[in-house]
């Protein structure tokens, strides 16, 4: 009896013992927030998190692009519903793309990670001698950078938003719209404010960010990372947003002037679309973009231009969801020695697949982006690894051209337009290269100067959702299109708020133009 | 008296608070110590046993805890045996009252569900379900289910990673002594925090002294129910309707496409004869064998038992194959100390259906699905023949064993047991080319789910006097969870005959480790682990005076690693009641034989399975967007964010708990030839988690908050009488269970009365299981029908309605259809459901007739809403959109819904409106058996023969429905029927048992 006695006791006491420490466990799948913050690596977790939110964001159900080249745009859906009722801007309609289109949750998500990483960033520098103060400069400027990015690209969409600058962990309060031109104003000043601490690249012995940037040489980082030129080329879109032109042409020059600094070029036809070309992996001449990179695994079915454009003969699959109309694409490419597109009077095409492939079959397919697996001419797996390009040199030179227009400096403006003809009207009637053949602008042959930037941009950046909002800022300076300027004033350039969102927050209303 | 003041001492050790009770527990095997198996009297006539021989209600005499329980609670093992299943759930769905089983697909082996007394919260996900499953507890080993975070890198969550067999498919009833579905407080309070849901107590057949030896053996066939096909003009000529009536043009606009194989009408593939049911639909044999041994000597016996079974289903030539062994010694080495050990290993493995649906979910590759599968019989077996180019192989391995030490010195026990349970599962599959627009593809998944139990009981007896009488216990309960996979999957292999995804295997080559088939771009690997422990203590007291009155009490602490830190402890307790009304008042009356008055009130600990709620504020790698759940870093660079799309959780969250109250009542008249049970109970699921949208402006989905509670009320009914007593020439049982319940959410997070999520509307005061619908009432045949108030014309969600569109009830009359306009209606389950069983005996013949059916339950025809919808799932080419063979398939009743204009964006065709919700309500003639007894033709030629018991049954005999579709059980939680759920095989089994 006794020995029982002693034996349980025992058995017991041995137990007890460890049953503190059963207690505690330290999951594998997540980490707590006393594990982090604390050395270089977690810094590093930090801002790539800040940068993969964006590029989520932006991919998410392919926004990036039904908000800039599918909403009224050249675009024409074959079966898709939903994308047939952005088409036709009813973005009321029930379907789940069009409602997850107008949640705009996941721009917050950046926004929150980004406060987060500024409120916690000290903590790292005081724990991890590692973590240099230039290090902490250029990160902070980044994501301050990213931060105010995530606004603007809010503000273009749904106009007012609400205006949140701190992580109030804990306790998520409720916040209602401030008004879009504040949150401009902000987005100013901190990218502004980024742009003087970043670099020209990382990595790259810069002297704002000495040494390789978290141990990674240039070739990592090329096209990946905020750099001080995308910072401007991102201010220069929203001086323009904002119509103040005198700043664009500012910010756009710091740009043009420096981008050989910055190990840029101004790309050719064919690199535009190769599939290994611009937009194959991470380069420097993506000026501001979210690689999908191949190498690193990162390909994907969805998030990209192709998943929405590409069909047979270039992928096998029937059908495009969206694609450019035959006669829209005649409309569009009027111009002979286009390298892009050429046809002939007889409707043969010389441009063989660079931006339309299968011209004479039902659905010409729009196949200017067609970066498939490691950037390869494979149909038969519709895996893409193509960057999602913001901007690029060739959009802030048309940009300064746009805004010299607006400021009534032609010339310069013709001198900018011509940097792009020059590269892009550069073929025979064969299709085949002959850059003695480009014609500069003139009014006669190509119309109005604005006019004839607004068609140039809107044939040089098909696909990469930018028309949408060229298109604004185009009736915005024309002041001719009624209805369309009405859209503008009653807020019908915005998108409507999710009945999500509206239902969490009762401090919201729905945007004007769709109660 | 001291020693338990000792031990609770010992056990106090653990926690610096002195507070009293918390450290005190009971036993898991006090409640069937006292246990005696029996059997329908067909098959034991020899023994005129004095049960009353109707489905197995076994009153434990003796012991207190007995007393104060539900005589509804136990089932016939031998009699659920005869039934051809393979899953503990199809054994036991409607044979106890209060336990609901849910089989969705007859696929064998698959995994299904099962609910005591209704679900404690809104199944929105298979980790809801996963959160309110009983738990199954074997031989006082607590088994592990499969934990569903792996669903976290599943783009698509239809089945779950790995080979997703039933977990349950592990439990050969042949070894079975006795099942128990505990249902209220008092039973299941000893289980702790796991056993929330109610527990399954199932006690093998112990070794016995006298050599035994027992063989049992069925055969039979499956066979499918008959079906109409359709073809591609049957299709074309439904859709051409639409057309007529709302296209001039015959199509929708310009560039729309009509689909090419409806076009052609010369296509034979598609406009020949619809044959494909040849080769998708199949009779199978499947058959089952058992034998057992089992010796030794009173002092040291043993039990030895091996088992095979084939279970077929009647599609896509499924079935699951389970091999069983199992072997249990007892010592008695001293006459105080028993040593007791069992190991019980199981195989199973699975051929699983070929639905593109599952395959395509499985690739996580969507190719172009613009033509389906052609309902031509060739077409179709080429395609079968793909699958011959590879393979699926799904084999799941369950090994769980206990070594138990006990101690008897009369009044005091002590009882250690060491318990394990351990499944692990391996999927490896191949789809060559031809499988994928010529991209093969290859994975393999290895996952175990694992729980280590160590349990303490000591238990002491003290009786006062003749009157008085105690028993006391105290004990102790750890628990070690660990779930863990590692899988792999990669597209386009270099060809179709190297099916494994090689890597390079030699240290020097630059390449070493890396694929060498496959490309490694397109290798994709994954690696999770889960942990968590439990800690309990308990300490009961019983007490019984005069065996009249009975009184237990039951104080527990419970303890958990998913618990935050602060909140990590929970104490309880629970008191339960009885009374014996028979010796206090009718002691002398010999009509009632038995009349007990129970009941029960308490308070018990909720288990959180996920290990995040515990960490509070924390960073994931979770970086993904929709289509891409697993984007793997940023530049190749890992990440961590806060878990935006997880929602946020905080610190201070809290366990969830039930509080639970049980009056029941046992009674039986005429010597128990008519027994009854009634329990009402009472049960309110507190404090659970639940994710509030909410945060989107700090770019969260949601916020995870304390404070949902879900109340279910209901009664348990269990009625069985002898109609006709065996013995006379004709005998016959009867007995009815059913239970009725209803569920009603009395509370959410934050004081909110009404929730959104996805398209479910959570609102306080409703069921949590009812659908949120539009109300139908037609349809507007033209624009002038569309109502009109103050110039506007009625919208539905901003967008006017235009002829064509569906007549949706204005609710809140303000002239335009929103979430406004919708109602919660009718409820994915029953309100009322339960079993019928009846036993015949003539002379050695027997024959039985189960019963099952479900009453107040509705479902939403999401198959035939898919159909209508052509339109939307022919534009996107998404999962969504992938059709079936079965496609080719009527079911369902088209003339019951208008022609609307498919084309129209306000979704005419969207399921959620009540033009869908059907009811699901059925009776179904589970089992016909019929069995002769040999037992005494053997007898008399060798004295060995204990048991000789031949018999035919059909099984699934017919379904009594209202239903429109396809079988209205074969339907998931969530209650849309997709039309997913494979016929439920009607089976027709030859059996023999023999024991000798």
């Amino acid at each position: 009896m006794k020995k029982i006695v002693l034996l349980s006791l025992i058995a017991c006491v041995l137990v007890a013992g460890g049953c503190k420490k059963a207690l505690d466990i330290n999951p594998t799948r997540l980490v707590s927030e006393k594990n982090y913050w604390k050395t270089l690596e977690d810094a590093r977790a930090g801002i790539m998190g800040v940068y993969g939110l964006t590029r989520s964001a932006l991919a998410d159900n392919n926004g990036h692009w039904i908000y800039g080249d599918v909403r009224m745009g050249n675009f024409d859906s074959p079966i898709r519903m939903d994308l047939k009722a952005v088409i036709k801007n009813d973005l009321k309609a029930s379907y789940p793309v069009v409602e997850a289109l107008s949640n705009w949750r996941r721009f917050y998500a950046i926004i929150n990670a980004a406060n987060i990483f500024l409120e916690r960033i000290p903590e790292v520098k005081a724990n991890d001698a590692r973590y240099t103060d230039n290090n902490m400069v250029v990160d902070i400027a980044q994501v301050k950078f990213l931060r105010a990015f995530a606004y603007f690209y809010m503000v273009r969409i749904w106009g007012d938003v609400p205006f949140i600058t701190s992580s109030r962990d804990g306790s998520f309060d409720n916040v209602g719209k401030t008004s879009k031109d504040a949150i401009l104003e902000f987005v100013q000043s901190e990218m502004l404010a980024a742009a003087v601490d970043l670099p020209y690249n990382f990595s790259s012995g810069d002297i704002q960010q000495p040494g390789n940037y978290y141990g990674e040489s240039s070739g990592r980082w090329q096209g990946n990372l905020v750099r001080k030129l995308s910072a401007y080329a991102v201010l220069a879109h929203v001086a323009a947003w904002q119509g103040k032109y005198a700043d664009v042409v500012t910010y756009s020059s710091n740009v043009i002037n420096d981008y050989t600094r910055a190990g840029m070029s101004y790309i050719s036809t064919d690199n535009l679309t190769n599939p290994n070309g611009f937009f194959y992996d991470k380069n420097n001449n993506q000026l501001f973009a979210f690689g999908f990179v191949w190498g690193h695994q990162e390909g994907s079915f969805t998030g990209n231009i192709e998943s929405l454009t590409l069909a047979a003969p270039v992928v096998n699959k029937n059908t495009p969801d969206i694609f450019v109309p035959k006669d829209s694409i005649l409309s569009i490419f009027k111009e002979t020695n286009d390298a892009r597109f050429n046809i002939d009077t007889t409707g043969t095409t010389h441009s063989f697949d660079r931006y339309f492939t299968n011209f004479l079959g039902k659905y010409p397919v729009f196949s200017k982006i067609k970066v498939i697996l490691g950037g390869e001419r494979d149909p038969t797996f519709r895996l893409f690894s193509s960057a999602l390009v913001f901007t690029r040199l060739e959009d802030i030179t048309l940009l300064r051209a746009e805004a010299y227009t607006v400021l009534g400096e032609n010339s310069r403006a013709i001198d900018d337009l011509n940097i792009i003809r020059q590269r892009r009207y550069n073929v025979d009637q064969m299709g085949l290269p002959n850059p003695d053949l480009w014609i500069r602008y003139s009014e006669p042959l190509h119309g109005s100067l604005i006019e004839a930037i607004f068609k140039e941009r809107q044939k040089e950046f098909m696909g990469e959702g930018m028309r949408w909002y060229d298109r604004i800022r185009y009736e915005k300076i024309k002041q001719t299109n009624a209805p369309f300027l009405q859209l503008i004033n009653n807020g019908g350039i915005y998108w409507p708020i999710s009945r999500e969102v509206l239902a969490q927050n009762p401090l919201l209303t729905q945007n004007s133009y769709w109660k | 008296m001291r020693l338990i003041a000792i031990i609770t001492f010992v056990g106090g050790l653990c926690f610096t608070t002195t507070s009293f009770g918390n450290t005190a527990r009971s036993v898991c095997m006090s409640s069937h110590f006292s246990f005696r198996g029996n059997f329908q009297q067909q098959t034991d006539t020899s023994k005129k046993v004095a049960d009353t021989g109707a489905v197995g209600i076994v009153p434990a005499e003796g012991s207190i805890q007995k007393k104060l329980q539900s005589n509804g609670n136990s089932l016939d093992p031998k009699k659920l045996s005869i039934f051809p299943a393979i899953s503990l759930q199809q054994y036991l769905k409607g044979e106890a009252a209060g336990l609901y089983v849910q089989e969705p697909s007859g696929e064998p082996g698959t995994v299904q569900n099962m609910f005591i007394r209704g679900t404690s919260q809104p199944l929105l996900s298979a980790r809801e379900v996963f959160a309110t499953q009983p738990l199954i507890v074997v031989d006082g080993v607590p088994l592990v289910g499969e934990h569903p975070f792996a669903y976290d890198i599943q783009q698509y969550k239809f089945d779950r990673i790995g080979p997703a067999t039933n977990t349950l498919a592990n439990i050969n009833m042949a070894n079975i002594k006795s099942v128990e579905v505990l249902k209220d407080i008092s039973a299941t309070a000893i289980y702790g925090p796991k056993g929330a849901n109610g527990v399954i107590l199932i006690t093998t057949i112990e070794p016995t002294a006298k050599r035994r030896i027992t063989f049992d053996s069925y055969v039979g066939v499956v066979q499918p129910n008959s079906v109409v096909t359709i073809n591609g003009k049957f299709e074309n000529d439904f859709r051409r309707q639409f057309y007529d009536k709302y296209s001039g043009t015959g199509n929708f606009g310009s560039n729309d496409v009509y689909p090419l194989y409806l076009s052609d009408s010369l296509n034979n593939a598609f406009y020949g004869p619809s044959n494909w049911t040849d080769k998708y639909y199949n009779t199978q044999m499947q058959y089952g064998a058992n034998a057992s041994i089992s010796g030794g000597g009173a002092r040291a016996n043993f039990r030895f038992s091996v088992g095979g079974i084939k279970s077929a289903g009647v599609a896509d030539n499924t079935s699951a194959d389970r091999y069983d062994t199992r072997f249990i010694i007892n010592m008695k080495p001293m006459e105080w100390l028993t040593v007791s050990a069992m190991v019980n290993a199981n195989r199973i493995s699975r051929d699983r259906n070929k639905n593109v649906r599952d395959r395509l979910a499985q690739v996580n590759y969507i190719p172009d699905l613009s033509t389906p599968l052609a309902p031509n019989k060739d077409r179709y077996g080429q395609y079968l023949d793909q699958f011959n180019k590879g393979f699926d192989d799904n084999k799941t391995n369950t090994v769980n064993g206990y070594v138990k030490l006990g101690i008897d010195l009369q009044k005091f026990k002590f009882v250690s047991t060491l318990a394990l349970d351990y499944n692990e599962g391996t999927r490896d599959i191949f789809y060559a080319r031809t499988l994928l627009q010529t991209n093969n593809y290859a994975s393999n998944y290895f996952g175990y789910n694992q729980r280590a139990t160590i349990d303490n009981v000591a238990t002491y007896e003290y009786d006062l006097n003749e009157d008085n009488k105690f028993n006391f216990s105290v004990g102790s309960i750890f628990q070690f969870d660990n779930y863990r996979y590692s899988y792999a999957y990669a597209y386009k292999g270099a060809n179709d005959f190297i099916k494994l995804n090689l890597l390079e295997s030699d240290k020097n080559n630059s390449n070493y480790l890396n694929p060498t088939v496959f490309r490694r771009e397109l290798v994709y690997k994954f690696l999770d682990r889960t942990r968590n422990n439990q800690v309990s203590f308990y300490g009961k007291a019983d007490y019984s005076y005069k065996d009249k009155y009975t009184a237990s009490l039951l104080l527990r602490g419970d303890a958990s690693s998913n618990q935050q830190p602060t909140k990590r402890w929970f104490y309880s307790p629970v008191l339960s009641l009885g009374w014996d009304l028979k010796k206090e008042f009718l002691a002398d009356d010999r009509s009632v034989s038995n009349f007990n008055l129970f009941g029960s009130i308490g308070r018990m600990a909720r288990y959180e399975h996920f290990d995040n709620y515990g960490q509070g504020p924390q960073y994931t790698a979770a970086i993904g967007f929709t289509g891409n759940a697993i984007v793997p870093g940023y530049n190749g660079i890992a990440v961590l964010t806060r878990p935006y799309m997880a929602g946020s959780i905080g610190y201070g969250l809290e366990w969830a708990y039930t509080d639970q109250a049980n009056l029941g009542l046992n009674i039986s008249f005429l010597n128990n030839r008519l027994s009854t049970s009634i329990d009402g109970y009472f049960r309110e699921d507190k404090n659970m988690l639940l994710g509030i949208p909410s945060g989107a402006e700090y770019g969260y989905t949601q916020v995870i908050k304390n404070g949902m509670n879900v109340r279910n009320t209901g009664v348990d009914l269990t009625v069985s009488g002898i109609i006709l007593p065996a013995g006379k020439s004709l005998s016959w049982n009867s007995s009815l269970n059913l239970n009725y319940n209803k569920n009603k959410l009395t509370a959410l997070p934050g004081g909110l009365d009404k929730l959104v999520i996805g398209d479910r509307l959570l609102k306080v005061g409703s069921s949590v299981d009812s659908y949120w619908l539009l109300e139908n009432n037609g349809i507007y045949n033209t624009d002038a029908e569309v109502p009109v108030v103050n110039g506007k014309t009625m919208t539905y969600n901003s967008i006017q309605m235009k002829a064509g569109d569906p007549r949706w009830k204005d609710i809140n009359g303000d002239n335009s259809i929103d979430d406004a306009d919708r109602t919660l209606q009718g409820h994915a389950l029953p309100l009322l459901s339960g079993g019928f069983n009846n036993d015949f005996g003539y002379k050695k013949w027997s024959l039985s007739l189960n019963f099952y059916y479900n009453f107040g339950r509705q479902l939403l025809n999401q198959e035939m809403a898919n159909r209508f919808d052509f339109i939307n799932r022919e534009g996107q080419n998404d999962i969504n959109s992938v059709r079936e063979i079965t496609f080719w398939e009527k079911r369902g009743e088209y003339s019951k819904y208008p022609l609307y204009n498919p084309a129209s964006s306000v979704g005419p065709y969207q399921v959620n409106q009540d033009l869908f919700l059907e009811n699901a309500s059925f009776v179904k003639l589970r089992t016909v058996s019929l069995g002769y007894d040999f037992t005494d033709y053997f007898k008399k030629r060798s004295s060995n023969f204990n048991k000789f018991y031949v018999y035919v049954s059909a099984n699934n005999v017919f379904t009594l429905t209202k239903y429109t579709g396809q079988d209205p059980e074969l339907v998931s939680y969530t209650g849309y029927d997709n039309g997913y759920g494979m016929q439920i095989p009607r089976t027709y089994t030859l059996g023999v048992k023999v024991d000798f």
